[in-house]
């Protein structure tokens, strides 16, 4: 005994720690980080009452699985887990960087007597719990529909649920330990860019998958065995859980069996990595977020220098003539390439709209009747782009350092809202254009039809302006809390029928040969629709702060 | 009560804390200075266990920072200049989950956090009903010092915690650490505030670049570098003297 523990009592040990830990980060997940409200009960109860509909919403997607009625076991079971895994790794993707890397709580946590593999262990078990939650919801329907399948019966229940907590252990324990190898292969330096950029295609994989994988699973349901002897069923995880339904509660191949325990071993494998093996890293890397990294003189190819010198050029600089303009291309160009935050919120947002014109393209690739609505729909899809990436820019966890344009001596927010806009035409929307034409240039069925995307890029320009118009847009000036509001979700319903509107419009007018009239007319809309839309931006005055 | 030896830390190829070697006895208030980025705040990160240091050797309370890092933890208190906080806990939601960390009985944490609010003059609705997000810089400063001090460590690292106590709070704040220390607990006071320092600290150690510089009480290093007083020692130590010339040159540039 040191003679220093004489001196001051024993401060007995924390029996319920884990507890303490475990609540509160439940309390912080279902409330969201930062609260803006002035009490209690008017500010964090959104998120809870958002995952409760989340609930309701999954239960209801869970429906689809009573088109696995009569069929085998394991092809419910594999559709099961594979939309399971898809949304709970959008979940857990989306939130783990900021759980289990979030650089305030060190200075709140760190130098309390709690171990890191304490902290670690609670965070995952309140990911893993919420996971459950939701995956307790989608596969609602399923545990029943299993009873009925062909060589399903009343045992399914009951080993899907085994399987399900299996999955979602095996889905948390994988980001784990993503961050982890990150940390110790990239070092503390590039720590924070590589984790973001692994949950940003994570998340894009993630609702890439969440697309793609009812196609496929479409087109495979029609051969027989579910490809159970295919090879290289072996390698998809969905297959190794739905192998462990299959052998408990199906029908009990060997192939099911050895599926299933590669299952077990893989995700006991991921879990002892993750919580035993790498834990200490884990420790490393909230040191990492409590030390401030050395000032590095930017490289000559750095964001920073790379975004000026685009500023300057043609034909962007004819659009940032206004230096607050210009400003404000920059600022938004450089949270769309830095914050880990708005590229979280932005890239896997936009995903969808990228990858649902060119699900239509391929899915009318040979067939001219359905191709020509598909490309023309698909090109008014882009138009949603700059619409979606303006609304999401509005929001940040700095929100408040938006105060400084208020401010400053400017009549209204029309430059800000211009200037972030170039920033979305030229970051994003340039970019998936080109990708969008070279996918249309070989799945079009005619290139001709390539002229169908003409109604898209004419409205374009102006639909673009609708968010700095309809209100005073100001990038990065709201809460991130209020980014999942259902007012922007009805905004963007209301444009994607418009689209659809659009699409019918211009497919009936190919198909009826009045396309070049359709064309026309809706040029000389656009061009009264910009010039009003532009005429109201600039109109547009400061909104009272208290309003 | 608190003993370094040769202590650095390294981020890289910088070099932030150069070999570190002092020692205080329990009961003293220790004011420890330097400019911006001179290793304070990593010093105090590394001796509360929240950084590993990259060599030598140091104890806190009697425990060794490589081997019982947990004790050390248990043993101090820390505010750090961040004041960073859970902010969509109520504050009485984060005072009781820091003494549920220390293991203090709930009945013996609400006891102690209403002895903090009368010291404080926090009213208990304000802590019960309003998320710590919505709390004035000051209010939220209070929650902090009152987590720092909730499961009465021995010895208790301040770094900056003026910063937005209003002037009645900030007068309360000083007689109450030296009240602390008249009790016997070790006090380490980092602040750029040199004349609370002075009033304050009955010793202070002047670092820069990672390197211990002056190391005795404020009075006799301020009459033995005839520097009159701790703020014009100070700067004169680290480079600052020439502030006040550059100040002036600066200003002009505004000339209309």
């Amino acid at each position: 005994m040191s003679a220093a523990a004489n001196q001051s009592p024993p401060i007995p040990r924390a029996p319920s720690m884990e507890r303490t830990l475990h609540r509160l980060f439940l309390t912080l997940f279902l409330r969201g980080r930062s609260a803006r409200g002035l009490h209690k009960e008017s500010a964090p109860k959104s998120i809870g009452s958002r995952l409760l509909l989340t609930l309701v919403i999954y239960t209801l997607m869970g429906l689809m699985a009573f088109v696995f009625w009569g069929k085998p076991v394991f092809g419910l079971a594999l559709y099961l887990h594979a939309m399971t895994l898809v949304f709970l790794g959008m979940l857990v993707a989306g939130s783990a960087g900021e759980m289990l890397f979030n650089s305030q709580e060190a200075d709140i946590l760190l130098h309390r007597p709690v171990t890191p593999k304490a902290l670690l262990r609670a965070k995952v078990g309140v990911l893993a719990q919420v996971s459950l939650w939701l995956a307790g919801a989608f596969n609602l329907t399923g545990f029943f529909v299993g009873v009925w399948c062909r060589n399903g019966g009343w045992g399914f229940p009951l080993a899907h649920a085994l399987s399900t907590v299996l999955a979602a252990l095996f889905c948390a324990g994988s980001v784990v330990l993503v961050y982890q190898l990150c940390l110790r292969w990239f070092g503390r330096e590039r720590l924070d860019g590589v984790m973001t950029t692994a949950q940003v295609f994570t998340a894009i994989f993630a609702v890439l998958g969440a697309q793609l994988a009812p196609q496929l699973l479409g087109r495979f349901s029609d051969r027989a065995p579910l490809s159970l002897e295919a090879w290289w069923v072996g390698l998809l995880p969905p297959a190794w859980f739905a192998g462990f339904d299959d052998a408990l509660a199906g029908s009990g191949d060997a192939s099911s069996w050895a599926l299933g325990a590669f299952g077990v071993v893989v995700t006991t494998g991921v879990l002892w990595l993750s919580f035993g093996r790498l834990a200490r890293d884990y420790e490393l890397g909230l040191q990492t977020l409590s030390e401030a990294a050395p000032a590095r003189p930017s490289p000559p190819g750095s964001p920073r220098r790379w975004l000026n010198r685009l500023a300057g050029l043609p034909p962007l600089c004819w659009g940032l003539r206004d230096p607050v303009a210009r400003a404000s291309f920059l600022l938004a160009a450089a949270y769309l390439v830095r914050d880990r935050e708005v590229k979280l919120r932005v890239f896997p947002g936009l995903a969808p709209l990228l990858v649902f014109p060119i699900l239509l393209l391929w899915q009318s690739h040979g067939k001219a009747g359905l191709g020509s609505f598909g490309i023309v729909l698909g090109g008014t899809y882009i138009c949603l782009i700059p619409v979606l990436a303006m609304q999401m820019l509005r929001f940040s966890q700095q929100w408040q350092a938006a105060d400084l344009f208020r401010l400053a001596p400017l009549a209204g927010p029309a430059p800000l809202a211009l200037g972030a806009r170039q920033a979305v035409v030229w970051l994003l929307l340039a970019p998936l254009l080109v990708v969008y034409a070279v996918a249309a240039w070989f799945l079009a069925p005619d290139r001709s039809q390539l002229l169908l995307l003409l109604p898209g890029l004419i409205a374009l320009p102006a639909i673009s302006l609708v968010p700095c118009a309809t209100a005073a847009f100001v990038p990065f000036s709201a809460p991130s809390e209020e980014a999942k509001s259902a007012g922007r979700g009805l905004s963007m319903f209301g444009l994607m029928l418009l689209s659809l509107v659009l699409s019918g419009l211009a497919a009936a007018a190919w198909s009826g040969g009045w396309f070049g009239w359709l064309v026309f007319v809706e040029s000389g809309l656009a061009i009264a629709a910009y010039i009003g839309l532009r005429t109201r931006i600039g109109q547009r005055r400061w909104e009272p702060l208290d309003g | 009560m608190i003993h370094l030896q040769n202590l650095v830390k390294r981020f890289g190829a910088q070099m932030a804390v150069a070999g570190l070697s002092f020692d205080i006895p329990a009961g003293q208030i220790v004011g420890f200075l330097g400019p911006n980025g001179a290793g304070k705040t990593t010093t105090l990160k590394m001796l509360t266990g929240m950084l590993t240091p990259t060599s030598g050797t140091a104890t806190v309370a009697g425990f060794d920072l490589a081997t019982d890092t947990l004790e050390v933890k248990r043993q101090t208190g820390f505010v750090p200049d961040s004041g960073a906080v859970y902010e969509s806990l109520t504050g009485l939601e984060y005072l009781e989950m820091v003494a549920a960390l220390y293991g203090i009985p709930e009945a013996a944490a609400r006891e102690r956090i209403r002895q903090f609010l009368a010291f404080f003059d926090l009213s208990f609705e304000t802590l019960t009903d309003k998320l710590l997000g919505a709390y004035s810089k000051g209010m939220r400063r209070k929650v902090v010092i009152t987590a720092a001090l909730l499961h009465n460590p021995p010895v208790v690292f301040f770094d900056e915690p003026l910063d937005g106590l209003d002037a009645n709070a900030a007068v309360g704040f000083k007689a109450l650490i030296q009240t602390l220390a008249r009790e016997g607990k070790t006090i380490v006071y980092s602040s750029h505030i040199l004349d609370v320092v002075e009033k304050v600290c009955e010793r202070v150690l002047i670092i820069d670049q990672g390197r211990l510089l002056l190391d005795g009480r404020p009075d006799e290093l301020v009459a033995s570098h005839q520097a009159g007083t701790l703020e014009k020692l100070f700067t004169r130590l680290t480079g600052g003297a020439e502030i006040e010339r550059r100040a002036e040159d600066f200003a002009k540039t505004f000339r209309l």
